[in-house]
């Protein structure tokens, strides 16, 4: 009976080709996790966790606003498009937005610590923008 | 003066090493960078808007969720869970019960969020889990105007 194939003699010689194949798909997984949105996201806030939220589908539209909270001067720093700012201030900016992309909606990044107040400035100036689409960021656990 | 001989083959070609190495390399950074990325996601709420209806709007049940500065969350002025109980079951089994009689009586149910100003963020995100998990999407804020 003839045993099945498996070439010719000797032993397989390690193949170049199909590890930089894997490679290049494993450099780009990576990459594309690290995607352009993450630089809007300040690492340093610890946002609160809801285990039945949900799962962000995309980006599109997304206003984000972090609200960082330094505890130890009891201050908040709400910062839009990496700059400090005053929520109201940011209502013409908004409204801009919100001609320009009918989808846009504003996501907001705060510290667990943070108190509501800070939040609601936020949640009135989008209001005052006529974006009605407001959503929360959290981690799942 | 003797001018030093390259090599035989000037020709080198392309060299596969050097391309793995840089390859490894940013393959490397861009792991370590993605190790540091936490997966975030959202709780999504609407809010009131100022949308002109074309067809009658129906009846809603509107429910008022207050959370006191110190944690305690009334739902229509009675208490749910401690205010150190952050999965809340009280609340969102009674948030549950309240969506299911909405749903049958084909009414819409609108839950008011009052924060206090000064109560932790925290807090008004496990009402918020608590009322997603209830099922309950039509949530609106109010916001406490500033004292002068």
């Amino acid at each position: 009976m003839a045993s099945g194939g498996g070439g010719g003699d000797g032993e397989p010689e390690f193949q170049i080709a199909p590890m930089i194949d894997v490679l290049l798909v494993l450099l780009i997984f990576f990459m594309s996790i690290a995607t352009s949105s993450v630089a809007r996201y300040d690492p340093s806030i610890q946002v609160p966790v809801a285990p039945d939220s949900n799962k962000k589908d995309d980006s599109e539209g997304e206003l984000v606003f972090n609200i960082a909270w330094h505890a130890n001067d009891r201050l908040a720093t709400t910062t839009y498009e990496e700059q400090v700012v005053v929520p109201a201030d940011t209502v013409p900016t908004l409204m801009a937005r919100k001609k320009a992309n009918s989808q846009a909606r504003v996501l907001i990044r705060a510290d667990a610590a943070t108190p509501v107040r800070h939040v609601q400035a936020v949640v009135e100036a989008a209001a005052k923008a006529g974006i009605n689409d407001v959503t929360f960021a959290t981690v799942a656990r | 003066m003797r001018v030093p001989v390259q090599s035989q083959n000037p020709d080198v070609g392309f060299q596969i090493a050097p391309m793995i190495d840089v390859v490894f390399v940013i393959l490397v950074f861009f792991m370590a960078l993605a190790a540091q990325i936490r997966i975030e996601q959202i709780l999504q709420t609407k809010l009131p808007g100022v949308a002109v209806a074309s067809t009658s709007t129906g009846f809603f049940d509107e429910q008022i969720l207050q959370i006191a500065e110190d944690g305690e969350v009334t739902l229509n002025d009675e208490i749910f869970d401690a205010p150190d109980v952050h999965d809340l079951p009280q609340l969102t089994n009674t948030l549950g019960q309240l969506k299911a009689s909405s749903d049958a009586a084909k009414t819409k149910l609108v839950v008011t969020l009052i924060s206090h100003p000064d109560s932790a963020y925290e807090r008004t995100i496990e009402v918020l889990n608590a009322l997603a998990a209830a099922g309950v999407t039509n949530v609106t804020f109010t916001a406490t105007e500033e004292e002068p």
